[in-house]
């Protein structure tokens, strides 16, 4: 008896141990899982990361933080309602956090309940007079509530706080478009245009609606047919981007949609396309000179994005595909010139010319490397060279 | 019945008495053990603890932001900056150790106000691991699992303070528009998720790429850990920020963070590339650096 109460007493004083240690092993469970979590929202993996914070806060639930990252990483995934879930019990947390807020009505907007998004971004502004992205969005609500003078006011001052901000124009173009203010719209268009990515299509249509009932027709005709030939652009593009979703092997896709990245100048999108493409070619064991042509444009990728060296990479494999093709060289030499080695820079333009010497451009390119390095006399024979091919390419 | 009882009371009192000398001997006993062991495991920690000397960046105006990158990196800017100091490495465990242990020193009951600041274990990483033993173990590899209120409390420990973003920026690009510390190649000078950096999936000690020091000899400002910085984050901050001395924006609810991490990719660590966290947060790729106005030379 006595030692049966001995060990329930020791039993009882180990009891708060046991419970520390179990507290302690839970939290390292937590902090596994939230490092997990953030290394998978870096690398843009949502689903990992939304399986990692849920067990994390399946373990410790009160991290108004991780119940946001959470938030991010559904909203991301398009997982709306669970987003706004989350977003939710973190704001019970941390009421006044003025992202959680903001990323709450960005859901709202997405699930078009206009009238929830509001207030939360009200208190947005209210507590950070300065967030430029909840002006952005709020003056997207409103458009949306056909409440068009307040969104001329928000807009304003979202762009006043992020000058130059394209979208805000084509907002705030379309609001005044509505109020039938159509020099404002015309103007507030014209700068979304001039500030906007390149072939931005939207404000196009905006400023073709705007001229049409200015009455001035042949300019509304002009900015229509822009607008649905990048509507055009924009449809393949999805249809290339849809493919590459259902069928990932399918090298055809990955290439159309590589070429309107490109025609879009969208280099920074384009680079993991190429790699894919390279990924699939190789894989399906595909001619080298398709292999060299995804290497080449991978080059030029990094070419726009003033990465010289892994430009000067990719070609070189390309090369060592494919060693016959003028153009090759030519991007080689562009690698070898954007670094500055010019010595290395004119053989491979003079390699280029030896394949193909009628591209007034490789003319061109030497031509003006021989004038940086004094030589006048060859430089103004390949000056001559490229005005030559490039009168004779015209008259083709 | 009663003499027994009075004898076992005796015996109690006896005991007890006996008992009271025996718990204050073994209470002593632990307490110089403790103690002892306290001061052997700060020893042990001094004793590997390299130096981490301030840096002066001369006052004057630099290029802050890039045009051509992330959308919150523009516009580029000049930014006047007065003279400042900053440590030439991330602060170290065992810097760290020496203000967390003074804590404990000040505060032996381990209230909130002595564990508050105890750096985040990492368990699951054994080349981190748990504190206080990594301190004796990594001395010198940055300290991380700190919070941004953690690495404040550190700074000001020191009589000194977190850097703003624009002299993390400063002390990191020079006065050239340098994309990493050491200038515009690509190289393997900074602990990133690369594999060829020496220091695969692993935090590196500080100082271990000397090739990619800044242009002030700042060592460590691409890699390794990212760094906290005093600054809240907004992405449109360089459009209105001050020219002289900026210190960001006055409400957000993130703190910048500045340099990358041994969990990311090269361009994540160029001097430009900013990044926010929760202040509160304390994870294994976050540590910090400290940094002092530097006197004004009187006239």
């Amino acid at each position: 008896m006595r030692n049966q109460l001995k060990i329930l007493i020791i039993l009882y004083l180990c009891l708060p141990l046991s419970a520390l240690t179990a507290e302690k092993n839970d939290h390292a469970k937590y902090v596994q899982h939230v490092e997990q979590g953030f290394v998978f929202l870096f690398q843009g993996n949502n689903k990992g990361a939304i399986d990692a914070f849920e067990s994390a806060l399946a373990v410790e639930s009160k991290h108004y933080e991780i119940l946001h990252y959470l938030g991010v990483a559904y909203t991301q995934e398009k997982f709306w309602n669970k987003a706004v879930e989350v977003y939710q019990r973190s704001l019970e947390l941390k009421p006044d956090n003025i992202e959680a807020l903001h990323s709450l009505s960005l859901v709202y907007f997405k699930l078009n309940q206009w009238a929830d998004a509001v207030e939360p971004l009200r208190k947005v502004i209210m507590l950070s007079p300065q967030h430029a992205r909840g002006h952005e969005l709020l003056g997207k609500v409103y458009l949306k509530q056909r409440q068009f003078s307040d969104a001329v006011d928000v807009l304003t001052q979202a762009i006043e706080l992020k000058p130059n901000a394209a979208g805000s124009y084509n907002d705030v173009g379309t609001a005044y478009l509505n109020l039938k203010d159509y020099p404002q719209a015309i103007e507030n268009f014209t700068k979304a245009i001039k500030f906007g990515p390149p072939r931005y299509a939207e404000p196009h249509y905006g400023l073709g609606t705007a001229y049409l009932r200015m009455g001035e027709r042949e300019k509304s005709k002009r900015e229509m047919q822009i607008y649905q030939q990048l509507q055009k652009e924009y449809a393949e593009y999805e249809r290339f981007t849809r493919l590459t979703r259902t069928e990932p092997n399918n090298l055809q896709a990955w290439r159309g949609l590589a070429n309107v990245l490109m025609q879009q100048k969208r280099y920074n999108d384009v680079v993991p396309v190429f790699q894919n493409c390279i990924e699939i070619a190789t894989k399906n064991k595909m001619s080298s000179d398709v292999i060299a042509s995804f290497y080449h444009g991978l080059s030029q990728a990094f070419i726009n994005l003033n990465y010289p060296k892994h430009a000067q990479e990719s070609v070189r494999k390309a090369i060592q595909l494919a060693p016959n093709i003028a153009v090759l060289y030519n991007t080689l030499g562009s690698t070898y010139a954007m670094l500055g080695d010019v010595r290395n820079a004119i053989p491979a333009f003079r390699k280029a010319i030896e394949l193909d010497g009628e591209q007034p451009h490789y003319h061109l390119n030497l031509s003006k490397l021989y004038q940086s390095v004094g030589n006048h006399k060859l430089a103004k024979e390949h000056y001559q060279a490229y005005e030559h091919f490039l009168s004779k390419q015209k008259k083709k | 019945m009663n003499i027994s009882c009075q004898n076992r009371r005796k015996n109690n009192r006896i005991k007890l008495k006996a008992g009271t000398d025996t718990l204050d001997i073994r209470l002593f006993s632990t307490t110089l053990l403790t103690l002892l062991l306290s001061i052997a495991f700060t020893i042990a920690v001094s004793a590997e603890k390299k130096e981490n000397p301030l840096i002066l960046i001369p006052g004057g105006t630099f290029t802050m932001g890039n045009e051509k990158r992330a959308p919150d990196e523009r516009p580029t800017h000049k930014v006047y900056l007065d003279a400042y100091y900053i440590s030439k490495y991330e602060v170290t465990n065992a810097e760290y150790y020496e203000f967390w242990h003074s804590l404990q020193a000040n505060n032996p009951q381990k209230t909130l106000e002595s564990t508050q600041h105890t750096p985040e274990n990492f368990t699951h990483l054994p080349h981190i691991g748990d504190w206080p033993e990594r301190a004796t173990k990594f001395p010198n590899h940055p300290v991380v699992g700190v919070s941004w209120y953690d690495a404040k409390a550190y700074a000001e420990w020191k009589g000194m303070r977190l850097p703003t973003e624009a002299e993390w920026e400063k002390a990191a690009r020079g006065y050239s528009d340098r994309t990493w510390p050491w200038g515009n190649a690509i190289k393997p000078y900074a602990n990133t998720s690369d594999k060829n950096d020496g220091y695969e999936n692993r935090i590196a000690p500080v100082g271990s790429f000397p090739k990619g020091k800044s242009y002030f000899g700042v060592m460590d400002m691409a890699g390794n850990v990212w760094e906290w910085t005093a600054d809240w984050y907004s992405d449109v901050y360089y459009f209105h920020s001050p020219k002289k001395n900026p210190t960001g924006p006055t409400v957000g609810s993130w703190r910048v963070i500045r340099g990358g991490s041994w969990i990311d990719t090269l361009p994540r660590c160029s001097t430009t590339f900013r990044y926010y966290f929760y202040p509160t947060l304390k994870t294994s790729s976050v540590g910090f650096r400290v940094a002092k106005t530097a006197e004004k030379p009187q006239k």
